[in-house]
């Protein structure tokens, strides 16, 4: 079983998100002034939407070296600042949410049998709400999700250090997602994907052992 | 010396693109909730205090809060709260973000104070998108500025400590930075006009510099 940590920045209703399962067990640790948290003993850091941007660019040596150890890092977040080692999120909104589709561009883990990026696209009809802006990634990274126009959306970065680096562009994603929508098969694809991130950190700790 | 607005952010994505737009960055200034002071709010006329912001922390700040009242000035709160620092009690709901789709020229609110000067002269539609839960008590004289469709207070106003605080459970700033709705200038002007008296003026440019930053 995969041992988690949650960075929370105060926001209601965060643990209803990440409910332990066979899978995976969480603990979740709040941002406070001069955070400095224990990333021992987890075998994933999970930065959730909403976070706490400034506390992690404060840690990012800590977050280097956690994925040195080859360990998981999952990011469904905005991050505005540089402490994601080698990849960056830009917010724009010159693109129309209208025109926005999700579709698979390299999927060397399998994921797309897992979730439909077509019922993520979509949320009552209406396109583009599950993300906003765009990864510039890593140069040996894989983009798994690009959008419309060809930027990546969700990449999965296993080369740029020896963890395993999961990101959405603000995309959020849980065990249990329904803060965004109250559509069924939109929030089932948000937790499908985010499942089949947590097989992947599996994956990577059966490896290691 | 322009007024400001001091925009207390706890490093969520949405609060740093409204305070980096072009259009705004010039009056708010963001403020992080883990290093406020005193000294920090004296140069402001007014603080907004964002949906997703870190109740927690705020609450350890509260004495501060309601100093910054006590001097006379403007303190806009919205989407949740908590009652470790505001003397009312918030609930949450479901959102109801598809009432646009399946009866747009009726949203879920019934009652709009349209005397109030944010929404003096705002449709229907640009006053109420979505709210994030409501208000199940409000302070002893507040006046409420609007309702949902159930009769559960959305915004309420006090100026009973001294300057104004308004509440509201709608998230302008979250949503305005977020950028998917597209008629948000429309309460976010005029929310910067009711606290400190000044006009955004130009598009919402976000700059790609402002991205991937190292501070």
């Amino acid at each position: 079983m995969l041992k988690a940590l949650i960075i929370s920045n105060g926001i209601e209703g965060l643990a209803s998100l990440y409910a332990d399962t066979e899978n995976i067990a969480y603990h979740i640790v709040e941002v406070e002034k001069d955070f400095r948290p224990d990333l021992s003993g987890y075998d994933v850091l999970i930065v959730p939407n909403g976070s706490d941007h400034i506390a992690m660019y404060k840690i990012r040596d800590k977050i280097a070296a956690f994925l040195e150890e080859g360990k998981t890092l999952i990011c469904v977040d905005g991050w505005f600042t540089d402490w994601v080692p080698g990849n960056r999120w830009i917010m724009d909104n010159t693109k129309k949410s209208i025109e926005t589709r999700y579709r698979i561009k390299d999927d060397p883990f399998g994921i797309s049998e897992q979730f439909s990026a077509e019922d993520l696209t979509f949320s009552h009809g209406i396109s583009g709400w599950w993300s906003c802006g765009y990864i510039e990634p890593a140069r040996d990274a894989t983009v798994f999700l690009e959008d419309t126009w060809g930027r990546a959306i969700v990449v999965i970065d296993e080369k740029t250090t020896k963890g395993l680096t999961i990101l959405t562009a603000s995309g959020p994603a849980a065990d249990f997602q329904y803060a965004t929508t109250d559509d069924l098969k939109a929030y089932t694809a948000m937790s499908n994907l985010y499942k089949a991130f947590v097989k992947l950190a599996s994956s990577r700790k059966l490896a290691l052992q | 010396m322009k007024k400001k607005i001091g925009l207390i952010f706890n490093g969520v994505w949405s609060h740093y693109a409204f305070a980096k737009a072009t259009k705004y960055r010039d009056i708010y200034e963001l403020l992080y909730v883990h290093d406020l002071n005193a000294e920090s709010l004296k140069r402001f006329d007014a603080l907004a205090i964002p949906f997703q912001s870190n109740q927690k922390a705020l609450s350890k700040h509260k004495n501060l809060i309601y100093k910054f009242l006590e001097d006379g000035k403007k303190i806009f709160v919205e989407g949740d709260s908590s009652s470790e620092w505001i003397d009312a009690k918030w609930e949450d709901r479901p959102v109801n973000n598809y009432w646009w789709v399946k009866d747009p020229n009726n949203p879920p609110v019934s009652l709009t104070d349209q005397g109030h000067q944010i929404y003096l002269g705002l449709k229907a539609r640009h006053s109420f998108w979505h709210y994030h839960g409501v208000y199940t008590k409000v302070p002893e004289h507040a006046h409420v500025i609007q309702r949902n469709v159930d009769g559960d207070v959305v915004t309420w106003q006090t100026k009973q400590y001294g300057g104004t605080l308004m509440a509201t459970t709608l998230d302008p700033i979250v949503e305005h930075g977020v950028q998917q709705i597209t008629h948000l200038d429309n309460y976010c002007d005029r929310l910067t006009e009711w606290l400190v008296d000044r006009k955004p003026k130009g598009k919402f440019e976000i700059l790609k510099a402002d991205y991937g930053v190292t501070a």
